[in-house]
Parts: C-alpha cells; sequence; structure tokens
C-alpha cells in the first residue's frame, strides 16, 4: 500500500515536470512617484516557474538585485527599507484564474487576473490583479503591472522621507517562459 | 494514519501542492548564490579610523571634519569649546566599485594629504563564504607648517604616512564592529628618542538603533606611544626639569545620522587633531581629565557618473 502511494506521487512529479515552463532572467521594475523624487529600480534576476497543466505559477525576487540610478539609493532600499539581509526575497505563490480558458496551441493575448499570496519584507498579503498572458509559437509570457503600498508590507516610511518616498509603488512584471 | 493520509491527498486541492512544489524549486535554484554583506557601517569612517565602507562606483564624496576645542579649556568662556575649531576637508571618488581615491587638507599642522582606499575581501554567506570584509587605506600627508625652529625641513622630511586594514564584519543587521591594524610613520619626529613608526590597533563597533540612526565607539591603543613634554603641572618648569608623558590613545564615542545623501556623525573624543597621523600618535588629552572635544564629520555624495 505504501510502495503505491510513493508510486503514485512519484508518477505524479515526473508528469508534472514535463509540464513546466520556468525562467531564471524574469523582470521586475518598480516606480515610486513622490514630491521631491522619482525612484526607479530594475530586476533582471527574477525566477519564475509555470504550470501548464493549471495555470499555477510562482516567482522568486532577489532584493538585493534591484539596480537603482544611484547607489546609495541602492544601499537605502536594502539596509533602510527592505531589510534584505533579513528578508533576501520576495515571492509570490498562486495561480492565474480561467486558465482552463487559454489555448496553449494558437498565437493569442489573454485578459485574465492572477490571484494568490505575495510576501514581501517578511509580509504575506493576498493579491488579486489583472495580467496579460500571451501566446506565441507555442511559447508563454506573461505581463502585469500593478500596484502594492509599502504599510500592507511593514515597510517603514519615516516623516522625513515622506516627500521622497511613495507608499504607492507602481510593479511591473514580465516573464517569458521557455 | 495511512487511511487519513490517503483521504486527505486524495481531497487535497492539486494545485496547492504543485504551488508548493514551485516555491520550493525556485528556492533551491535560489540557495546556490552567494550573497555579499553591505552597509556595515553608515558612513566611510566611523569617526577617526576608517571603516570598510566605500562610496559606490561613480560617487563623488565631499567631507567636513570638525573637532572643537577642549571641554576642560575655559568650558563658559570658550563656549564648550566651540570658540576653537580644527577643520578637515576631503573630496573623494571611487572609479571602480573597489577603489576609492582622494585629497584632504588639514589646519592642523596646514597639512595636505592623497589617501587610497581599496576592497580586498568582501563578507558573504552562501556559494562562497568569508566571514570578514577586509579594506586597506593608504595615505600621505605633507605638513606645511611654517615652523622656525631652526630644523631643516626638506619636502621628505615633512611627509607622514599612515596605513590601515580594516577587518570589519557584520554580525547582525544592528550591530557590527571592526579591528583596524594600522601603521604609522613620520619621516621626521618631536624628539630624537621617539619611534618615527608606530603601530595601533584600533577596534571599533557600532549599534543600530533606528534605520536612519546608529552610535559607535572607537578606542586606538598604540602599541609604542611617544612622550611629549608636560607642562600641566608646572608651566614655568624649566627644560630640563620638564616630565614627560605618553600620548594618550583616541577613544570617540558617536552617533551616526543619516538623511538621504547625507551623513552627519556627531560625537566626543579626545582627539583634536583630525587628520589621522595627529589623532592617533599625538592626542595628549585624556577624557579622565575632562579634555574632550566635541566633533562631526558630515559627509555628502554626488553620483557623477554610472
Amino acid at each position: 500500500m505504501k510502495k503505491l502511494v510513493l508510486l503514485l506521487f512519484l508518477g505524479a512529479s515526473f508528469m508534472s515536470q514535463a509540464q513546466k515552463v520556468s525562467t531564471r532572467s524574469g523582470f521586475v521594475k518598480f516606480f515610486s512617484d513622490a514630491p521631491v523624487e522619482d525612484i526607479t529600480a530594475e530586476n533582471n534576476q527574477v525566477s519564475s516557474i509555470l504550470n501548464l497543466e493549471d495555470g499555477s505559477f510562482a516567482f522568486l525576487v532577489p532584493i538585493k538585485a534591484f539596480q537603482f540610478e544611484k547607489a546609495l539609493m541602492q544601499e537605502h532600499f536594502n539596509e533602510n527599507y527592505m531589510e534584505s539581509g533579513k528578508y533576501s526575497s520576495a515571492s509570490f505563490k498562486g495561480s492565474i484564474v480561467d486558465y482552463a480558458k487559454i489555448d496553449l496551441s494558437k498565437d493569442a493575448k489573454y485578459s485574465l487576473q492572477f490571484k494568490g499570496t505575495m510576501t514581501i519584507h517578511g509580509k504575506s498579503q493576498e493579491v488579486n490583479e489583472k495580467v496579460t498572458l500571451i501566446v506565441k509559437g507555442g511559447k508563454v509570457s506573461v505581463q502585469a503591472e500593478f500596484l502594492l503600498k509599502c504599510s500592507d508590507y511593514g515597510i517603514e516610511i519615516p516623516t522625513a522621507k515622506k516627500d521622497n518616498i511613495s507608499n504607492e509603488i507602481s510593479v511591473t512584471v514580465k516573464f517569458e517562459y521557455a | 494514519m495511512l487511511k487519513r493520509f490517503l483521504v486527505l491527498a486524495a481531497f487535497a486541492p492539486l494545485s496547492l501542492w504543485s504551488q508548493e512544489d514551485l516555491m520550493a524549486e525556485l528556492e533551491q535554484a535560489d540557495a546556490n548564490k552567494t550573497e555579499y554583506a553591505f552597509a556595515t557601517w553608515k558612513g566611510t569612517k566611523v569617526v577617526n579610523l576608517q571603516t570598510n565602507e566605500l562610496p559606490g562606483k561613480g560617487v563623488l564624496q565631499y567631507t567636513i571634519l570638525h573637532r572643537f576645542g577642549a571641554f576642560n579649556d575655559d568650558f563658559f568662556y570658550n563656549f564648550m569649546g566651540l570658540d576653537n575649531a580644527q577643520v578637515r576637508l576631503t573630496l573623494d571618488y571611487s572609479p571602480t566599485s573597489w577603489l576609492n581615491v582622494g585629497l584632504g587638507h588639514t589646519g592642523f599642522r596646514k597639512t595636505y594629504d592623497v589617501f587610497a582606499k581599496y576592497r580586498l575581501l568582501r563578507q558573504s554567506k552562501g556559494a562562497r563564504n568569508m566571514p570578514v570584509s577586509v579594506t586597506g587605506f593608504s595615505s600621505a600627508y605633507y605638513s606645511a607648517n611654517r615652523v622656525d625652529d631652526g630644523v631643516d625641513r626638506t619636502f621628505g622630511r615633512r611627509m607622514s604616512y599612515v596605513h590601515e586594514l580594516v577587518i570589519a564584519r557584520k554580525f547582525s543587521q544592528k550591530f557590527s564592529a571592526q579591528i583596524v591594524p594600522t601603521l604609522i610613520h613620520s619621516n621626521l619626529t618631536n624628539r630624537a628618542a621617539d619611534n618615527n613608526t608606530q603601530i595601533a590597533v584600533g577596534i571599533a563597533a557600532r549599534y543600530k538603533i533606528t534605520p536612519m540612526h546608529a552610535i559607535t565607539v572607537e578606542y586606538v591603543p598604540v602599541l609604542n606611544p611617544n612622550q611629549y613634554p608636560d607642562l600641566s603641572a608646572d608651566p614655568l618648569a624649566l627644560p630640563m626639569n620638564v616630565p614627560f608623558s605618553n600620548f594618550t590613545n583616541a577613544l570617540s564615542l558617536g552617533i551616526d545620522i543619516e538623511t538621504g545623501g547625507h551623513v552627519f556623525q556627531l560625537f566626543v573624543t579626545n582627539a583634536r587633531g583630525v587628520a589621522e597621523p595627529y589623532a592617533f600618535t599625538q592626542t595628549d588629552g585624556s577624557w579622565l581629565d575632562g579634555d574632550l572635544h566635541f566633533g562631526f564629520n558630515i559627509s555628502r555624495v554626488f553620483t557623477v557618473s554610472n
């Protein structure tokens, strides 16, 4: 009986292995628009996996890999706000809603929702946002733009910095799966 | 037990299993990266000692270093020592992420200096494990002081040099410490019996009390201190009767305040000479005598190229 269960699980994991696509060079960008300055940072080292079978997907963002225009901004981001020594990555796990609709056999662009749990700075939030899914030549890519609130994730911006850093951060993600 | 497990397995949503699976796969792939320690200190100096920090690549840094007069020198008349100040100005630039070069001028002994700071090792964990960061600092000082004492002061005799090896470790988000073996060489000393080359082993620590504020402490014991004529007991003593005292070690206690592009460092120290050779080896005041100086270092950085 135990063997049977094991076999079942092994079989399942082999099957799912074949239906997953991933990337190690996903793109995440964020933008903060505050009265004194605009801050933007980009990250090209985001890894993500999409399960083509059921639309479940996850991504992992190494915080230290965000590149800023100024070295000092990057240091403050890591040291003072994201505490990336303690919380080295942000992550999302969840799924694309209505994934069953899409047809991987022909090129098309879909507007869908994704939902799941976003974890940033050690704090988790349920999110439900729009995502664009593109099928081209059998390959899938996803793009999403959404807003995050620093306060939702326990990221404190001191009063003295309110004019430099916005509480609302606009985030863009792009993953091209292979 | 097994039955219960089977039932669970059968009813658990498949997507949940695969999500956990996906995240585990991502994390596993992430595990063999190297993570470097950063922001071990707020500034490039603790108080008098260098830290292992360098301004980022393409960053120009300007610093103003002030040491006011002594508390025990007519405290009220001299407004807590604030009426007398020693100033040092520096300008440095990092052409690469591992090298910083700069120029400085100090009012004390009319000193001009050039310096270089270079990153040798970086504290890291993960694929590459390194317990400490090691940074070198080397500087050469020229004293342009006009002295009329009959001593021949050629260019070479006006030079002194300092080399620091900063071995630092960030123990936690809040606590960092470093040990700094230091070599100080002066081509000309005050007395023939003085050591031209002195060795000090500086130690320093910081504790962050908020993301923007840190408390620092720094102590620089000199292993072979020189002596100075001590007139404090009898200012009118005849030259042959003047007793000599050892120069004391520099001890400083400060607070770092960070405000975006600036770092303000406010502290109390017994070292009044602002440039390294004087701060480390020619401090005659002691904390016990109240020979303390309020001081500050202010740095401002400008990103001039990417």
